[in-house]
C-alpha cells in the first residue's frame, strides 16, 4: 500500500452498548506509520479496536480496514495483528510452538509458519528461550510472544492495545523500541492504544485522541508539540524591566519562579527579545527553545474543556 | 616437543574466519491460504491436544490409559473368544454367546463416556480460560470455524478410540477361528455396524463433553459435571423406571443418558447388549430410540454452536 494512502478509515462510527455510548459520531483516517490512540480508561479506544478487528458490530457508521469492511470481510484478517492488553497466552506450550500455530491459524502454510515463528521470535528477542514453556517466561518476555503473535504472519497492520502495560521502566522501553522497530524496519503500520501520553509522544508519528467516546484531537504528533514551542529566557537582574520592554514590543510573556516564556514564537520573537534585552539592559544567562509535552497541552486542553463545560 | 610441534601447525594454519550476516527482517511473500488453513490449524491443535502430542508426559497419560484400556477389554474379548474356538471346537464362542462386536459398546461405554469427560473439555476450556480464543478470532475464523474445527478434531480421537479396539477385536477373532477366511466371509458385515455404532457413540460423546466445557473455563468442572451425569443418571432412572411401570418408565429409562447411543449400537447390529437388556425403554422402539438420540445430539450441537457464534460479530 502506498505511503500516505488510508489502511483503516472509520466514518461517522457509533456504538452503543445499552444506554452506554461507548463510540459517539468518530471519524478519522489512518496512514501508513505508527498512529497513537490516546484516551483515559472508557474513551472507546478498546472498542474502536475491537470494531476495526471485526469483533464488534458498530451501531451505526463504517470501519474499514485495508480496504474492506472490518464487520465483514474475516479475509482481511490474515492481513491484521493484534496484540490486546490482557493475558492471552496458553501457559504449557514453548513460544515456537505457539507462535507456529498462530502462522498457521492465520492461513501460512505449516513449513512456513514455522520459519516464521522462528524469525519472528529473533526478532523480538526470544530466540533463545524460544523452546521454553512460556508459563515460565517474564511479565516482559510474555509481552514479546503476544506481540510476536500479533507479527508472525507478517501483517500489513499491527493493532497493540495497551503494550507496554505491567512493564518496569526497562522493559518499557525495549518494547517501546521494538515497536519503532516494527515499523521502521519491518514495514508494519502500527495503531498503538495506551492511556500513556509519554509513551505515544515517543514512539507514534499520528495522534488520535478520544475522550468520552469522542474524537477530541487528531494529527501530527509533531505539529502538536510545535504548536506548543516556547523560548525560554533567564536574566540575571532587571527581569521585570525586561518583561514591559517585551510587552511594549506586543509579545506575550509568562513568569514563573526562574524566567520568563514566551509561547508560539515566530522568528520575529527573538529580534525582540534581543532589543527588549538592550533596552532594559538585562543581562541574558539564557535563552533556549523549548517544546512542551503532549501532556502538558491535553492538561491544559482539558482543563479549559472543563472551564467551558463548568461555565 | 610434540606439545611444540602442534603448537607450531596451530600456527601455520589459515585463521578460520566467519562473518555473521544480519539478515534483517524478510516480508513474507508466500502463500496464504485463508480460512480453510486457519480451520486446519485450530483441528490439528485440538488434535494434538487431545491426544497430548507436544506436551509433557502428563499430558499424555490419562488419553493413552483409556486408550489402553478400550484396547485391553478388546484383547480379552478376542483371546477369550479365540480360546474358546481352540478348546471347544469351532462355533463354541457364538453358542456359549461371549461377547463380541454387538457387546463392545455396551461394555465400554462408560469408558469412552470418562475418556471424552476428562479429555475433551482439554479442548475448549483453556482457551477460553487464557483468552487464547480472542487471538483466534481476529484471525480469518469466526467462532463457527473455531467450534466446528475443534469439535472435529475431538471426534476424530473418538472414533480412533471407538473404532481401533473394534478392529483388534475382529482381528482377533478372525485370527481365532479355526477358518479365518470363513469368519470374515461370515462376519463382514460387522465392520461396517461396529465403524456406525461407533460413529455414533463418539458423535454423541464429543457433543455433550465440548457442550459441558463451553460452560465453564475449568476443566475439572466440566469433567467431574459429566462423569457425575452420565455415572448417576444411570441408578437414578433404573431404579426410578422399575417403579414406575408402563410409558412413564419407560421414558424415564430413556434419560439413562449413558445409554442412549448403546440403544442406537442395538438397532445397528439388531441385538440387544447386556446394558440395556432391562432397559424398559427398548419397549418404546428402535425409531423412538433412535431419533431420541439424533435429538440429544444435534440439540447439544445447536447449543454448543449457538454459545460459539456468539463470539463473532
Amino acid at each position: 500500500m502506498a505511503t500516505g494512502e488510508a489502511l483503516l478509515a472509520v466514518e461517522r462510527l457509533t456504538k452503543h452498548y445499552g444506554n452506554v455510548v461507548a463510540l459517539n459520531d468518530v471519524s478519522f483516517t489512518i496512514t501508513d506509520g505508527i498512529t497513537g490512540i490516546l484516551g483515559e480508561n472508557g474513551a472507546g479506544k478498546s472498542t474502536a479496536i475491537k470494531i476495526l478487528l471485526g469483533l464488534l458490530r458498530p451501531t451505526s457508521g463504517t470501519a474499514t480496514v485495508l480496504g474492506q469492511d472490518a464487520s465483514r470481510s474475516i479475509a482481511v484478517r490474515s492481513r491484521v495483528g493484534y496484540m490486546p492488553e490482557h493475558d492471552c497466552l496458553p501457559t504449557h506450550v514453548s513460544a515456537a510452538e505457539f507462535l507456529t500455530h498462530m502462522a498457521e491459524a492465520s492461513g501460512l502454510p505449516p513449513a512456513m509458519a514455522r520459519t516464521r515463528a522462528a524469525d519472528t521470535l529473533r526478532h523480538v528477542g526470544l530466540f533463545e528461550e524460544r523452546y521454553r514453556a512460556i508459563g515460565g517466561y517474564s511479565t516482559g518476555m510474555k509481552q514479546r510472544v503476544k506481540l510476536g503473535q500479533a507479527l508472525v504472519h507478517d501483517p500489513a497492520f499491527v493493532f497493540l492495545d495497551e503494550p507496554t502495560a505491567g512493564l518496569d521502566p526497562a522493559g518499557r522501553e525495549e518494547m517501546l523500541a521494538l515497536i519503532r522497530k516494527t515499523h521502521r524496519e519491518f514495514g508494519i503500520s502500527v495503531l498503538f492504544s495506551s492511556h500513556l501520553m509519554a509513551d505515544i509522544e515517543r514512539t507514534c508519528d499520528r495522534i488520535i485522541v478520544l475522550q468520552d467516546g469522542r474524537l477530541v484531537q487528531s494529527g501530527e504528533v509533531g505539529h502538536f508539540t510545535k504548536e506548543t514551542e516556547t523560548v525560554f529566557i533567564e536574566v540575571d537582574s532587571n527581569r521585570e524591566g525586561l518583561v514591559a520592554a517585551l510587552r511594549k514590543r506586543g509579545v506575550a510573556v509568562t513568569i514563573d519562579r526562574t524566567g520568563l516564556t514566551i509561547e508560539g514564537p515566530d522568528e520575529s520573537v527573538y529580534d525582540h527579545v534581543r532589543d527588549a534585552l538592550v533596552e532594559a539592559q538585562a543581562p541574558l544567562r539564557r535563552m533556549a527553545p523549548r517544546r512542551r509535552a503532549l501532556t502538558e497541552l491535553f492538561e491544559r486542553e482539558s482543563e479549559t474543556a472543563y472551564t467551558t463545560g463548568a461555565a | 616437543m610434540a606439545e611444540a610441534i602442534v603448537h607450531a601447525e596451530s600456527r601455520s594454519l589459515p585463521a578460520a574466519s566467519g562473518t555473521v550476516f544480519d539478515i534483517g527482517y524478510r516480508p513474507y511473500t508466500g502463500r496464504r491460504e485463508g480460512r480453510g488453513r486457519s480451520r486446519m490449524a485450530i483441528f490439528k491443535d485440538g488434535f494434538r491436544t487431545a491426544l497430548g502430542f507436544g506436551r509433557g508426559a502428563r499430558a499424555k497419560i490419562l488419553p493413552w490409559l483409556f486408550i489402553g484400556v478400550l484396547t485391553a477389554i478388546a484383547l480379552v474379548m478376542a483371546i477369550v473368544a479365540g480360546a474358546a474356538e481352540r478348546l471347544g471346537g469351532p462355533g463354541t464362542a457364538e453358542r456359549a454367546n461371549l461377547p463380541s462386536h454387538s457387546d463392545f459398546y455396551g461394555i465400554a461405554s462408560i469408558i469412552l463416556f470418562v475418556f471424552a469427560a476428562v479429555v475433551g473439555p482439554e479442548l475448549l476450556c483453556p482457551d477460553r480460560r487464557n483468552r487464547v480464543i480472542s487471538l483466534y478470532l481476529v484471525r480469518p475464523l469466526n467462532g463457527t470455524d473455531y467450534i466446528a474445527s475443534r469439535w472435529t478434531s475431538f471426534l476424530v480421537v473418538m472414533l480412533a478410540a471407538a473404532w481401533l479396539p473394534q478392529v483388534i477385536l475382529f482381528l482377533g477373532l478372525s485370527m481365532g477361528d479355526a477358518i479365518p477366511i470363513q469368519y470374515l466371509r461370515n462376519h463382514w458385515l460387522d465392520v461396517p455396524r461396529f465403524l456406525a455404532a461407533g460413529a455414533a457413540m463418539a458423535a454423541y460423546a464429543t457433543t455433550l463433553a465440548l457442550l459441558a466445557a463451553s460452560f465453564t473455563t475449568r476443566r475439572a468442572y466440566a469433567s467431574v459435571f459429566l462423569v457425575g451425569l452420565f455415572v448417576i443418571t444411570a441408578p437414578f432412572t433404573i431404579g426410578l423406571a422399575q417403579e414406575i411401570d408402563g410409558p412413564a418408565g419407560q421414558w424415564i429409562s430413556m434419560f439413562d443418558l449413558a445409554n442412549i447411543p448403546v440403544h442406537v449400537n442395538d438397532v445397528i447390529f439388531n441385538d440387544v447388549s447386556e446394558m440395556t437388556e432391562h432397559a424398559p425403554a427398548r419397549e418404546l422402539g428402535a425409531r423412538m430410540l433412535v431419533i431420541w438420540y439424533f435429538i440429544w445430539t444435534l440439540v447439544a450441537a445447536t447449543i454448543l454452536w449457538w454459545r460459539y457464534r456468539r463470539l463473532s460479530p
